[in-house]
């Protein structure tokens, strides 16, 4: 009988009973639709290398990179170690090795972990046994020797003073991940919009990084939204890393503003920006990170505008205790 | 052959929910019902009805179909709304007139249940 190891706990599975079954079989909750291969409400990953064509049929491209499957059509014949996307990750230990105030509110975190990962997943940072929060990679796995993250401080929050203050280079911290899947997909040619407010930047460069790295040659069309002229950061950076490459559109939106011109900045409400901007978006692939009313409006709008439901790649910022 | 494999199977069928998903967020009558937070969720609700009206594969009860939409009090205004926007659908994917015919068919017969009748 193949063995199933889910999230490293040894299940028997029955001959022709599929992954789904033998879990649900063994009390695991594991959420389930049609059954048939088409609501994916049913997807796990597996670290196996080679997955076949039909557990993966109707996953996105980045899914299908990222070793998804459908475990209702998985009747595995030998061993195979499957977790759940977003939880039950390695666990491994860090090291921080840099810090830098990017703003008044943002601080960049270098961290020297050995983890495999794509930018724009989200590691989630341990304090203490009980104590956690997640964020996004803006590094790139091949490019970057360390993980970058992009962390808001939040005066009295649960971690970020910590990590912005008290953590000391060289100190050691436990790090779980890589998670999601807002990843770049490898279609070079298509236009792409990448729409970032806040530290939603972290995720968005990482696909930025990623795109550039795999030759992307379609459009690139970078929005980065704030309320005030104190909500930017990065910015000299990234007019540095965009000029040359001359696919890349930057743009810095400003709701309110201030009298600071700076290369690339507009007055603009980002959502009326883009209606007008980008009223089809039929074939592009959209890439959508920041608070989630953000990410909520902004994926209405751009998929009434066109754009198919599995091109939308989503990394919304949770407020604590919220879970999906 | 039934319209799901006709139309490519599940890779396909995305296509005509974006298509559909669309038609019922800008119909005022029906829009409050699918206006969610999770849009992912809702649009895999809506592979997995589409997939069941084309005649693909699928696991779906009338109980599953009875218990999932008993509480929302919906009435036959709301179901006929979801059918000229399944219809409006198909018309525009150039679905030929007896197919439509029949997925119209398997839909009408979900009509009890869905209305809790």
């Amino acid at each position: 009988m193949p063995a199933i190891f889910f999230e490293g706990e040894e299940l028997d599975c029955r001959p022709g009973e599929s992954v789904l079954d033998a879990l649900n079989r063994h009390g695991k909750e594991i959420p389930s639709g049609c059954r048939a291969g088409v609501c994916q409400a049913c997807v796990l990953l597996t670290d196996e290398q080679q997955v076949a064509a039909r557990h993966q049929q109707g996953l996105s491209a980045a899914q299908r990179d990222l070793n998804y499957f459908l475990s209702c059509q998985c009747q595995p014949t030998s061993a195979i170690h499957v977790r759940r996307p977003d939880s039950g990750a390695n666990r491994v230990r860090g090291k921080l090795v840099n810090r830098e105030w990017l703003s008044d509110q943002v601080v960049r975190l270098q961290l020297d972990a050995d983890m495999d990962y794509r930018p724009g997943q989200y590691i989630t940072l341990w304090k203490d046994s009980s104590t956690a929060r997640s964020y996004s990679l803006a590094s790139h796995q091949t490019q970057d020797k360390w993980l970058e993250l992009h962390v808001k401080h939040i005066p009295g929050g649960a971690i970020s003073p910590w990590l912005c203050n008290d953590l000391k280079c060289g100190d050691e911290l436990t790090l779980q991940g890589p998670m999601g899947s807002c990843v770049y997909s490898h279609t070079q040619d298509r236009p792409l919009l990448l729409a970032a407010i806040g530290t939603g930047l972290a995720p968005v460069l990482g696909v930025l990084k990623d795109a550039l790295v795999n030759g992307h040659h379609g459009p690139i069309y970078l929005l980065v939204g704030a309320a005030r002229h104190s909500g930017f950061y990065y910015q000299g950076a990234l007019l540095r890393l965009v000029e040359e490459f001359p696919q890349v559109e930057l743009q810095f939106l400003v709701q309110t503003w201030e009298g600071k011109a700076c290369p690339g900045l507009i007055e603009a409400d980002i959502y009326q920006y883009c209606r007008e901007r980008f009223s089809d978006l039929s074939g592009y692939g959209v890439y959508l990170c920041g608070a989630p009313t953000f990410v909520q409006k902004m994926r209405k709008q751009a998929f009434m505008a066109g754009a198919a439901m599995s091109d939308i790649a989503t990394d919304a910022f949770l407020a604590f205790g919220e879970t999906s | 052959m039934s319209l799901f494999d006709e139309l490519g199977g599940a890779d396909a069928i995305d296509t005509a929910v974006d298509i559909f998903y669309r038609k019922v967020l800008a119909d005022d009558r029906i829009s409050h019902f699918f206006d969610t937070v999770d849009m992912e969720g809702q649009h895999t609700k809506q592979k997995a009805f589409l997939t069941m009206a084309f005649g693909g594969p699928n696991n779906y009860t009338g109980k599953d179909l009875r218990e999932a939409h008993r509480h929302m009090n919906l009435t036959e205004e709301h179901f006929n709304a979801v059918a000229e926007d399944l219809l409006a659908t198909l018309e525009e994917l150039n679905v030929p007139q007896v197919k439509i015919d029949e997925v119209m068919s398997i839909v009408g017969g979900t009509k009890s249940d869905i209305l809790n009748l």
